[in-house]
Parts: structure tokens; C-alpha cells; sequence
């Protein structure tokens, strides 16, 4: 019986050097650059569907649109109507679901490991919404998607989550999309941020 | 090798200007058909070149006169270069740069001696419309025209081999776009933005200022103050060398901008909540014999020359003038040390006849029976108001006798408009309208923005305060008396751009052409690169002077999009083209795999044999990368109701650990996608569908549960991403396996066909498996989670060796699946398959409740008029009717069509499925199949869809 370790890959090649962190290969990368971009892939993400009047969307308590931190750290997406997705540290899926399939007793809810479904990519700097706004149609303007602002629409013609998450005052964007188109998003975003001398950071945990 | 080098500090050259952009620090040289020419930064390219001594720039469209500046603008139809690849330039505007290579267009041998001139003595053999006229018989010659025409083809010359082109996009969200950077959409925009808005600001030129560049010292203090007020101001985006190109519905605005340093043209595609309209004027030529030549120019031309470049526009003038900007021409031509030979005033009764000088201007004309030598002839008529913007927007431009020029009439609530298209007055009055349109543009813009916000759920929470719903208040401007002066006495050219006369106006308007609309398109006035704003006015005061109407009567021409023409690079953007591929594809191109693109995926077809790949699995064992199988996690105790609802067969008695084929109508009856179904646990489900039928099924699903059955307690979460899917297939398959999963039994009595199991694969937990197979072979599918999805791919490679596995690609599976009969959606179906014409009555359950497309399978069962899906075999077992063959009855009846075709590696024969009419569908009937070459071959009709292994036993074991 053949029984090894596996290592987990995003679908994002790591840019060098390559290190693994959770049993994720990862980008050791360090920039400073003023614009990064990081593929964040390795973070457990959790789906959450359930009534979004019902008790677990009040206890999950972030409706659609918004985003926010929760007090174990977990970003709580209000990705789509009745719909919530959870990011949280590599490998903490399995004890993040367990917790969430409690949300609400009787009550119709499905909660889905999704960490393999989604790449995700984070963009930080002040020019992360110049760079979007060459690949996405929507405003980005403090007054309409403020930090903690969620939607879903089309990056780079992929159908793309994004949240407004921004890191120590910098503005910052998650960005997340069907696995498989990953490598393609972050290749285009990477053209598109090559103006404002975008730089590939390295994955560090926590990573939210 | 150059022997001569023109220089930047050339007598045309003069001293320092006080609102010069020339940067006499910074000298440089470019070449001018092949000469090197010296220049200053900030230069155009044809400042460079009329400071060097050049007063020929290019050759007209059709009669290939010479021509120099006119209006030394972005707009000058007599500067259009090519510079390096790239054809078409606006030398007038675009800014030279050192080493660039520039040259004159479409000329032969040269732009001084072009041969193509002699269309000059051609004059009478060209009137307007002679393309219909000439060209229309006889037919057989119009290829040999052609020949001759593309010759003639005017503009630069274009290459696809150019690499270091980038063009892209941006979106953009202004409160208030003021289209025009002159005095008005400066102050415009410094009052918007201090009442809170954010504003973007387009500029055509390089730097804001409009007129005011070239103006008093005044003027330029003025500037000073308004560009300082701009720069200050945070909430104001500056685009300069962008130009506002149109504007759509819902003030969907696109901007080209070219001030990018790594961006050769960037379109901004931009929601404005409020436009503002504030190109200022553009000075209006005037028509008479001559007035193309080089050396006759517009005031604000000589002006600009002077006043930003430092460049003397000519030796000796003769200035017409009817307004004080020809007065202020005056003084700046005296002040640039150029003679004037005459002042000729139009508001005293003076007027020009002609001007004549070979290769420019020698001599001049007058009304009066003078004739004056001079090099230089200035015109200062009168203006047009390029209300461009605001015809897109719905208004109509409606003409003030008075002014002699076109106003725009009231624009829609989100379109504001100041500066000299509105009115005239003082520099002061202007910048106070101005002002006010920038604030009222703010109120109304604050408005739109809170009712955008309001239904927005990612915006912060809305100010429950009405804004102020009061306009304010927007004072008048005057409007100038102007003398109405288009034309003179003689004719001359009224469309530069397309060399378009006077007398080819007339000539239309005594061909019938009364309707300005009409005329414009015969004799093509107006739809040049400069697209109307020089021409436009006086193309229609010329042809309501032939058609005896006023200007009022004959009203204008339309004016579309694009305002400026936009490179293609531009409107295309980058390429985006998004691709899938699976966690294995770093694998499959190290290993050679042919790359097949389907939809969105790329996958691999084959890795160098694929009858060799078929061979290996049915004696061995192979694996596949299926991971583009649409997969969908299903939820919830009503999963088996949707199930029913979906597919044509029954649903509510599947075990857990249970899979079953499905396939799906639409309800028309006719085959939409098919697949497997798995029950995982009591209240889980996974759904396959084909490779390319996610997206369909999935709006298919949302489209029952939302809006027929919003009842039933199901989730549907797509996951075809999420797992890396690869099927294992082969005799050895099993044993394989065996070597690889732990926790699950994998005895054929324990896990049988059309079985499901959770478990771990190399090491991967939550990994699941089904007993199926599209080859025909005893199969697995497994899926893992994708981030382990190459670790298992290579743990199955590496462990098989010894069973000889192998990789097998798209090709092989798809002749092992033929070589089982099993068809494929969309191509052996299309969209008027039903699901019995594809043989899959024994699936249909016509006794279930209900499910899509079932009143149309009910009627589609009584009737057998329909073409049959069977399998076929060549009588000639080397023959292999190219898929799309049509089987044919006599002569020339169709009455099939062949769907699929491979030669079978298993069994050494070509194989056929095929639609067949209902007398040729009982097995043993011979069937003809027409060849693409004309020839038939004659093929069996099957007993089954199988033709290797119909029992199925090979997947069973």
C-alpha cells in the first residue's frame, strides 16, 4: 500500500523560492514592492448555504455584500444571497466546518470544504484598485466598496470574487475564482499590475 | 547617410516665447524621409519640421496637391504621417521623439515629386460618386479596379509585424467627466470637485489650458491660476492627450488616452454620472481657390506655432481677418518679426479671391483687384462649435444666424455644457459659467450617486438626507455678432481630409443630392480624419448656398462616435482568453501531450499514439485526466425530486454507494447532457455532467430549484474544480488500485460496477471513487482533492510500472468509447436529437410523475418517423467515412448521416455511429455512405452500439 505524504499544489506555479508551509507548496518569496500580489491559495475556505433569514445566517451575522473578521480571525464573505464563504488558515477547514455544521439546529444548512474548488489571490497596495480597475468593471471608490465590501463579477472575463480586505491601512483585494482558472487570473493580473511595478510576494501564514 | 542636418534653432526658430512648451535644454534629432532633423523636446513633429525650413508635410487624398499646416492641431488633415510601424499619425499633435523615423504617406517617389500629382490635370474624370459612376461595368473588370484603386489608397502603411505594441482598458466611475481641459472644464472641474465630486478631466493636448496657452500675458496668468487650482485638487484625474471619443446611453463614456508610457492607446470605458461638454471652438477655415495650398494657415495655427513652439509660420503674410482673433494673429505675427504684406478685414468689406504659388503660397488674391506676394496666407472667419458630444446625447445643434455657427440645444439631465460652444464673453464671464456648471454638475451627479448607492449592498449605508434638489443657478453667455463668411467668390476646398471642393458640392446638389445628409455621403465631405469639425459648417453653407436655402433649412449633418478616430489596438484591449486547465497539465506538457482546446479547457488529446494508448488499456492499463467532467455537489433531503425533475429516468430508490447514468432533456425532448449520479450519504449527492455541459446544467439546476420548485430543500455547489478526476482503466486496473487506496474493499463483491466509495488514495483523504468507465474496461474514476491531484497522478504512475500503465489522452478514449457504442452529447445528438432517436428508450420512464421534456418524449414515442442512432461498419473494414459523411439512398436521398468514425485499434476495422432513416435502422441492412471524394462505400447496420465487448463483461469484472 502505498501511503505518501501528499503535497498540496495550487494551481498557481509558486514563483521561487519554493518552500512548503501545511503541507502546501508555497512561494518564499519576499518583496517590498508597493504593489504585491500573493497567491493564497493554501487557505482553508469553507462554503456556508443556508435561508439568509434564518438563525445561521443572523449567527454567521455579515449579510450579502460585506465581509468581515469573526473572533477566532475567520473573514466571513456574505458572497452571495444565502451564501457565505470562510477563510481561515491553511488546514483549518475540517475544525472550521465541524464548528459550522452546529450553525443552527433544524434548520437547513450545507456547509462545503470548497479549499479545493477556489484559487485565491490577494492584491496589496494603494495601486491595487488602479490595477483592477483595468480588468474589472465595478467602482471601487471608497463610497461604493469600501474595506469589507464583497461582490462577485467578471476579472480579466473570469467570474471572480473579490473582497476589500485591506492589511495594516493598506488597501488590499482577495480574489477568488474557479481552481482551474487560477493560473490564467494571476497571469493577467500580473500583466495588468506590470504599470505600477507589481512584485510577487511570498505565501506566510496565517495568511489572513 | 544624411548629409545634411536641419536644426532645431533654423531661421524659422525664434527666441523664447513666453508660453513656449519647447524645452531648449533637451535637443535631439529624428529623421524626416530619411533626412535627420533636429528638435526640441516638446516639439511636435511638424513644429520640428517648420521650424527646420519644411512647408510641405503630405499629399491630398485624391488629387495629390501638397499640403502643409493648417490649423497645427491635433485635427490638421495636412500632417498625417507615418512614424516607424505605425501609419497615421497626427504630426501636428503628436510629440516628437528622438531617433524617431518619420515619413510622408502614400507618396511616389517622393513627397516633393509625387507622380500620382498628375490626378491633378485629371480634375474633370473625378467628380463626386465617380467610384459609381466608373466602376460599376463591366463586372469582370472590377478585380483589375481594384488593382489600380489600392494603389491610389490613401494613409500609411500597416503592419502585423509589429510586437511591442500594448493596448488595454480601464473602467472608470466619475462623478463629473468634463470633456475638455480649456479655461471652462478647468474651472468647471475645480468647482465640481470642491462641491465633493470626482471628477476626471480630458484634455486633447499635452497640457490643460485650451487657448489660453497662446494667449496674453494675462491669459497665461490666468492659466497659471487655474492649472494650479487643478493640480491641487485631489479629487480631479487629469487626462491629457485623451481624447473624450463618445458617449452612449447612460453616459457610458469612452475616453482614448494616450499620455501612457507603456501603453501605446488605452480606452477608458467610463460611467459618468454627469458629463460636462467643454471643447471650446475650432476655428473655421475658409473657402477659396487656393486654400489648400502650403502657407495658407488659421490664425490660431500661426498662433499656436508662435506662441508654444517658437516658430516663425512664415516671411511675409497677408492676414484675413473678420474677428479679434485674427487682430491678436496680427500682433503676434508682427511680434515673430514676419512682414505683414496686408491686413485685409472682412468687418470693412475685404475679402480674398485666390492664392496662388506653386508648391505654396506665392501670391494673393484680393477682392479688391490687389495682389499681394506673400508666403503666408492667414484666415480668421469665424469658428465651429463641435457639439459632437451633445448630438450623441440626443440634442439636435440648431444655427444662430447671428454668430454664424451652430449652438447646442438643451441636453439631457446628465449632460452639461459651458465654455464657446455655449455662448461667447469675456474670459471672466466664461470661467464664471464655467464654475457654475461645475457645481450644478456636482448636485446633479451627488443625486445620481446616492440612488446608485441605495440599492448597492456593498456600499456604506445612505445618508437619509435629501441632497439639495434645487439647480443652481447657471448665468447666460452672449453671443457675438459674427459676419457669415464660408466661401468667397471662387471655389475652393471645403473637406481637406477627403479633397472635397466647393464645386463637387455643387455638382451633387445639381445631381439631386438636395439633402445635406445625402451629399455628405455621395461626395464624402465630412467623413475624413477630421471627421467634420473643420469642414462641416461650411459643407453645409455651401450647399445651401447651391441648393438656394439658408443654413437654418438645410440643418446638419450627424454626428456619431467615435469624436476622434481610436486605434483598433485600442477598442480590442488585452486578449483576454481564459483557460482552464486541470491540476495535471504541468505533467502532460512535460510529457509531450498534444494540447486539445475544448471550451475553455486544455486538455490533452494524445501523447504521440493514441492507437498505441488504446492498445496499452485494453491489454493493460491506463489512466486519463477527466477532470473537465462537470461535477456538482448536491445537498438536502429533496435532492432525489430535483433528480426526477432533471433527468428522463427514475431517482428515488438510489442506494448510498449507489451511482446511476442519467441523461437530461430539455423540453423539447431533445438529448441536453447526460452523466452519473452518486449518492455519498444519506443527503449527499455528486452529479456529473459532460465536459462541456457544466455551465448549461447548472443554470438548468438554479433555474428549477429558483424559480418552479423554490420548495424543495436542495444546494447545489458547482465543484468541478475542486477535484482532480482521472479514470484508471484496464484489466491491471484493480490491481493498481489495490497498491494505492486504503480504507476501501475493493473486491468486485464488494465494490461492483456502478458502484461509490469515499476513501483514501495515496495518501489523499477525501477522495471518492465510482466503477465506471467510458472504454469499456473495468475502470475507476477517481476523484481527488485537487490540490493532490498531481501526487496521485504520478503515485499511479509510478507504482503501475510494472503493470505497464500508461497515459492515454482525449483521442483513444473517444475510439475505445466508439468501440463501445457509447455516443457523445453535441456530437453524435445536435439539437434536434430526442432521446429515442438516440436509442435510450429503455431510460426514459414515461410512468414517472413529471420531469422536463416529458409531454414532448410522450408524443415523440408514437412516432417513428425519426432518424435512429446505430452503429455501423464499413463493408470495406479500411475505409473511414469522415464524420459528417451522408448516407445516401439512390442518387442523391439523404437519409442518414454518419456522427462518429475512428479505424479500432481492438479490432483492426473502422467503426461507425451514425443517424440512419427508420427502414435502415434493423441490423444487417446495408447502408450507403457517401465519401467526400464522390465515392460511396457500402456499411453494416450493427445489432448494438457496441461493437467490441456488447455483453459488457470486460467492465463488469
Amino acid at each position: 500500500m502505498v501511503d505518501r505524504a501528499p503535497l498540496a499544489r495550487s494551481p498557481i506555479d509558486p514563483a521561487p523560492p519554493v518552500a512548503v508551509v501545511d503541507g502546501w507548496e508555497v512561494s518564499d518569496r519576499q518583496s517590498s514592492a508597493a504593489l504585491r500580489i500573493v497567491d493564497c491559495t493554501p487557505l482553508a475556505k469553507v462554503l456556508v448555504r443556508a435561508d439568509g433569514d434564518g438563525e445561521a445566517a443572523r449567527t454567521l451575522d455579515v449579510g450579502f455584500g460585506n465581509a468581515r473578521r469573526d473572533a477566532a480571525g475567520t473573514l466571513v464573505v456574505g458572497d452571495g444571497p444565502d451564501e457565505w464563504i470562510l477563510l481561515a488558515p491553511p488546514g483549518s477547514a475540517p475544525t472550521l466546518a465541524q464548528r459550522l455544521d452546529n450553525l443552527a439546529s433544524g434548520e437547513f444548512v450545507s456547509v462545503l470544504d470548497v479549499t479545493h474548488v477556489r484559487a485565491l489571490i490577494r492584491l496589496t497596495g494603494e495601486d491595487a484598485a488602479h490595477l483592477l480597475a483595468k480588468v474589472c468593471a465595478i467602482d471601487l471608490d471608497e463610497q461604493v466598496t469600501p474595506n469589507g465590501a464583497a461582490f462577485r463579477s467578471s476579472v480579466a472575463e473570469v467570474v471572480t470574487d473579490v473582497v476589500r480586505d485591506d492589511q495594516a491601512s493598506a488597501r488590499s483585494y482577495l480574489l477568488h475564482c474557479e481552481r482551474s482558472f487560477g493560473q490564467y487570473l494571476f497571469d493577467a493580473l500580473l500583466d495588468a499590475g506590470n504599470e505600477f511595478g507589481m512584485d510577487i510576494d511570498g505565501f506566510r501564514p496565517p495568511g489572513i | 547617410m544624411t548629409t545634411m542636418l536641419r536644426a532645431a534653432g533654423s531661421a524659422a526658430r525664434l527666441g523664447p516665447q513666453p508660453g513656449e512648451v519647447i524645452d531648449r535644454a533637451h535637443r535631439f534629432t529624428f529623421r524626416w524621409n530619411g533626412a535627420e532633423t533636429a528638435a526640441y523636446a516638446g516639439d511636435t513633429i511638424i513644429s520640428a519640421l517648420a521650424a527646420a525650413g519644411e512647408r510641405v508635410f503630405s499629399r491630398s487624398f485624391k488629387y495629390h496637391r501638397p499640403r502643409g499646416l493648417l490649423t497645427a492641431s491635433f485635427i490638421d488633415p495636412g500632417c498625417l504621417v507615418q512614424v516607424g510601424k505605425e501609419p497615421n499619425v497626427r504630426g501636428a499633435h503628436r510629440r516628437v521623439e528622438a531617433g524617431m523615423a518619420v515619413r510622408a504617406q502614400n507618396v511616389w517617389p517622393s513627397l516633393r515629386y509625387d507622380v500620382m500629382a498628375l490626378n491633378q490635370a485629371m480634375t474633370r474624370m473625378l467628380p463626386p460618386g465617380f467610384y459609381y459612376k466608373t466602376f460599376m461595368a463591366p463586372r469582370a473588370l472590377w478585380p483589375a479596379y481594384q488593382m489600380v484603386l489600392r494603389r491610389f489608397a490613401p494613409g500609411g502603411v500597416v503592419t502585423n509585424t509589429r510586437t511591442d505594441a500594448y493596448f488595454d482598458k480601464r473602467y472608470a466611475h466619475p462623478d463629473v467627466l468634463i470633456a475638455g481641459g480649456g479655461p471652462a472644464g478647468m474651472a468647471a472641474a475645480v468647482a465640481a470637485a470642491d462641491e465633493g465630486a470626482k471628477v476626471l478631466l480630458v484634455e486633447e493636448e499635452y497640457e490643460l489650458g485650451g487657448h489660453l496657452r497662446w494667449g496674453t500675458e494675462a491669459d497665461l496668468a490666468t492659466l497659471r491660476e487655474l492649472r494650479d487650482a487643478v493640480a491641487a485638487n485631489e479629487r480631479v484625474e487629469i487626462m491629457t492627450n485623451s481624447t473624450v471619443a463618445a458617449r452612449y446611453d447612460g453616459n457610458w463614456v469612452a475616453v482614448a488616452q494616450r499620455n501612457l508610457r507603456h501603453v501605446d492607446e488605452r480606452l477608458i470605458k467610463a460611467r459618468a454620472k454627469v458629463l460636462v461638454v467643454a471643447p471650446g471652438l475650432i476655428e473655421r477655415p475658409y473657402v477659396f481657390a487656393g486654400n489648400d495650398k502650403p502657407g495658407v494657415m488659421l490664425s490660431t495655427a500661426v498662433r499656436r506655432l508662435i506662441n508654444l513652439y517658437a516658430v516663425k509660420p512664415g516671411d511675409r503674410a497677408v492676414v484675413f481677418t473678420a474677428n479679434e482673433a485674427g487682430d491678436a494673429a496680427i500682433a503676434d505675427l508682427e511680434r515673430a518679426g514676419v512682414q505683414i504684406a496686408r491686413v485685409v478685414d472682412a468687418r470693412r468689406g475685404g475679402n480674398l479671391v485666390r492664392a496662388r504659388g506653386r508648391g505654396g503660397v506665392q501670391e494673393v488674391h484680393l477682392a479688391d483687384g490687389a495682389r499681394v506676394e506673400a508666403d503666408l496666407l492667414v484666415t480668421a472667419v469665424g469658428w465651429t462649435a463641435p457639439t459632437t458630444l451633445l448630438t450623441m446625447a440626443g440634442g439636435h445643434p440648431v444655427y444662430n444666424h447671428r454668430a454664424a455657427r451652430f449652438f447646442p440645444s438643451e441636453p439631457p439631465e446628465d449632460v452639461l455644457a459651458t465654455g464657446g460652444i455655449v455662448g461667447d464673453g469675456t474670459l471672466d464671464q466664461l470661467l464664471a459659467h464655467a464654475r457654475a456648471v461645475g457645481a450644478e454638475a456636482a448636485r446633479r451627479a451627488s443625486i445620481r450617486a446616492r440612488n446608485l448607492r441605495a440599492g448597492n449592498p456593498t456600499a456604506p449605508s445612505v445618508d437619509q438626507r435629501s441632497p439639495d434638489s434645487s439647480s443652481s443657478s447657471i448665468p447666460d453667455l452672449p453671443i457675438d455678432d459674427s459676419p457669415a463668411l464660408f466661401r468667397s467668390a471662387t471655389h475652393g476646398i471645403v473637406d481637406y481630409s477627403e479633397d472635397v471642393s466647393s464645386k463637387d458640392i455643387f455638382s451633387a446638389v445639381r445631381e439631386g443630392y438636395d439633402s445635406i445628409e445625402l451629399a455628405k455621403r455621395y461626395t464624402t465631405a465630412t467623413m475624413g480624419p477630421a471627421q467634420g469639425k473643420l469642414e462641416m459648417v461650411n459643407a453645409i453653407a455651401v450647399h445651401a448656398e447651391a441648393a438656394g436655402r439658408s443654413i437654418a433649412e438645410t440643418g446638419s449633418t450627424t454626428w456619431r462616435p467615435p469624436y476622434a478616430p481610436v486605434t483598433l489596438g485600442a477598442l480590442a484591449g488585452r486578449a483576454f482568453e481564459p483557460v482552464s486547465v486541470s491540476p495535471m497539465q504541468p505533467w502532460h506538457e512535460r510529457h509531450d501531450a498534444r494540447a486539445l482546446i475544448a471550451g475553455h479547457w486544455i486538455r490533452p488529446d494524445h501523447y504521440g499514439d493514441a492507437a498505441a494508448e488504446v492498445r496499452n488499456v485494453r491489454r493493460n492499463v491506463g489512466i486519463i485526466d477527466v477532470t473537465p467532467l462537470g461535477k456538482f455537489d448536491l445537498r438536502g433531503p429533496d435532492v432525489p425530486r430535483l433528480l426526477n425533475h432533471l433527468y428522463v429516468n427514475k431517482w428515488s430508490k438510489l442506494a448510498i454507494g449507489s451511482v446511476r447514468y442519467g441523461v437530461m432533456c430539455a423540453p423539447d425532448g431533445v438529448v441536453l447532457d447526460d452523466g452519473v449520479t452518486g449518492r455519498l450519504g444519506e443527503d449527499r449527492y455528486v452529479m456529473t455532467t459532460t465536459s462541456s455541459g457544466p455551465e448549461t446544467v447548472w443554470r438548468w439546476i438554479e433555474e428549477a430549484l429558483q424559480t418552479e420548485h423554490p420548495e424543495w430543500r436542495v444546494h447545489v455547489i458547482p465543484v468541478t474544480a475542486a477535484y482532480a478526476s482521472m479514470n484508471v482503466a484496464g484489466p491491471n486496473s484493480r490491481e493498481l488500485m489495490c497498491r494505492v487506496v486504503a480504507d476501501v474493499d475493493l473486491d468486485p463483491e464488494a465494490f461492483p460496477y456502478m458502484r461509490v466509495r469515499n476513501g483514501r488514495i495515496a495518501g489523499v483523504d477525501g477522495c471518492f471513487m465510482w466503477r465506471i468507465g467510458f472504454t469499456g474496461e473495468l475502470s475507476y474514476e477517481l476523484h481527488v482533492p485537487a490540490a493532490y491531484g498531481l501526487h496521485v497522478w504520478e503515485t499511479l504512475l509510478d507504482v503501475g510500472r510494472d503493470l505497464h500503465i500508461g497515459p492515454f489522452g482525449i483521442e483513444a478514449q473517444r475510439i475505445m468509447r466508439l468501440e463501445k457504442g457509447h455516443f457523445i452529447v453535441g456530437q453524435d445528438t445536435d439539437a434536434l436529437t430526442g432521446a429515442f432517436a438516440a436509442g435510450l428508450a429503455p431510460l426514459v420512464k414515461l410512468d414517472k410523475e413529471d420531469f422536463i421534456g416529458k409531454p414532448e418524449l410522450i408524443w415523440q414515442e408514437g412516432h417513428e418517423d425519426i432518424l435512429h442512432l446505430v452503429a455501423l461498419q464499413p463493408v470495406d473494414s479500411s475505409v473511414v467515412p469522415p464524420e459528417g459523411s451522408q448516407i445516401i439512398e439512390g442518387r442523391r436521398r439523404i437519409v442518414g448521416r454518419i456522427t462518429s468514425s475512428r479505424m479500432s485499434p481492438t479490432l483492426g476495422r473502422s467503426i461507425c455511429l451514425g443517424f440512419v432513416a427508420p427502414h435502415l435502422k434493423e441490423p444487417g441492412a446495408i447502408v450507403t455512405v457517401r465519401l467526400p471524394d464522390g465515392g460511396h462505400v457500402p456499411a453494416t447496420v450493427m445489432e448494438h452500439h457496441a461493437h467490441f465487448d456488447p455483453e459488457g463483461v470486460r467492465l463488469r469484472g
